[in-house]
């Protein structure tokens, strides 16, 4: 299709992997981290924290919320620069994150160039295999699961950028797979 | 809001009890304060102002106020399912878009109705339309979800869950 909003480097995308990439301290999942979050989540589950109930359920020990691996990446790492510093100190007008590369975007996957510059969330999908333990170690893979092009109502070209992020523990365990879509229009 | 303890003893949802065009029990949260919002922030290092800082959600972004997270909205869900299926049921799949804004003084309401039923190799798939409507009536979140539940009598949903080529040809038809 001569016309296509799709270029040959768009289109050889698919599929097109990062890297693994540890998302987890080299100590693991811990207690602590699972408090704050659990309890941010208003999700009083003895499951996180009872560690006698969480044995005698079929988790056999204490476990997180599936979601919970997604957020971990993008935590500052003990030791590393100060980034709300350094974000305010490149723009004093900074929204608090602006310019600031997190640790979660090492293993990214590169840049989808297009004159479409529009961009807007499509929905997301969780998908739950296995609940992370306390001490696992966490890693997560991204990839592009689908670039499809579409017309709008109005007749304009939109993509439609689908990623894919499988999270893993030590073992290679799939615990959950988490899809974006996006919207470029 | 759901008790530890309710949490703790909370009798098996089964594949039988539920029929298509059933409300599930829903999770009520709120009203929510800026301390809710910032709390999830802090939780996952999240330091984007428009989550916490009124002055610049309104007159740097032009929001109506701070705004609550996607992030938090994408935790909520599965914390719901997971729920409804304890002990021993599988909150496996959930799929939304973020539509209407959660902004301090917002009361969510989490909801799932039944959309179908399918046994697939000894187990109960129950799909189900999901979402969080705010307390004047916007729906901010809305989505489908697939759960299994045991069937009485029936075998264990399997831990860790792996699903069946059956299942996953299903989910797709």
């Amino acid at each position: 299709m001569s016309d296509s909003i799709l270029t040959d480097d768009i289109r050889a995308l698919v599929g097109f992997a990062g890297e693994r990439i540890e998302v987890t301290f080299p100590w693991g999942i811990e207690r602590e981290g699972l408090r704050t979050f659990t309890q941010a989540i208003m999700d009083r589950d003895a499951r996180y924290w009872d560690e006698d109930f969480a044995k005698s359920t079929r988790f056999g020990g204490l476990v997180t919320p599936p979601i919970y691996v997604a957020y971990l990446g993008r935590r500052s790492p003990p030791g590393s620069e100060d980034t709300i510093t350094a974000a305010y100190a490149a723009n004093p007008n900074s929204d608090g994150i602006g310019g600031v590369a997190r640790a979660e975007s090492k293993g990214g996957l590169p840049p989808i160039r297009t004159t479409l510059k529009r961009v807007l969330n499509a929905g997301n999908e969780i998908e739950v295999r296995s609940y992370p333990k306390i001490g696992d170690r966490i890693f997560s893979q991204g990839r592009y699961a689908s670039i499809r092009e579409r017309v709008t109502d109005d007749g304009a070209p939109m993509i439609i950028i689908t990623t894919e992020t499988t999270y893993t523990d030590q073992d290679g365990a799939v615990l959950c797979i988490l899809r974006a879509s996006q919207i470029r229009r | 809001m759901t008790s530890d303890s309710e949490l703790r003893d909370k009798p098996q949802l089964y594949f039988d009890d539920l029929a298509v065009g059933d409300d599930l029990p829903a999770l009520v949260i709120g009203p929510l304060t800026p301390s809710h919002l910032f709390r999830w922030s802090a939780a996952i290092e999240n330091w984007h102002r428009i989550h916490y800082d009124q002055s610049f959600a309104i007159y740097h972004e032009g929001l109506p106020n701070i705004l609550a997270q996607g992030s938090w909205k994408q935790s909520i869900l599965p914390r719901y399912l997971k729920d409804l299926c304890l002990p021993d049921g599988w909150a496996w799949k959930v799929g939304f878009q973020h539509r209407a804004m959660i902004v301090p003084g917002d009361t969510v309401t989490v909801w799932a109705r039944v959309t179908g039923k399918r046994e697939v190799d000894g187990l109960g798939l129950v799909s189900l339309d999901v979402g969080m409507r705010l307390h004047y009536g916007p729906e901010s979140c809305p989505g489908t979800a697939t759960i299994v539940l045991p069937i009485r009598g029936g075998r264990s949903v399997p831990y860790p869950f792996e699903p069946t080529a059956d299942m996953q040809v299903e989910e797709t038809d």
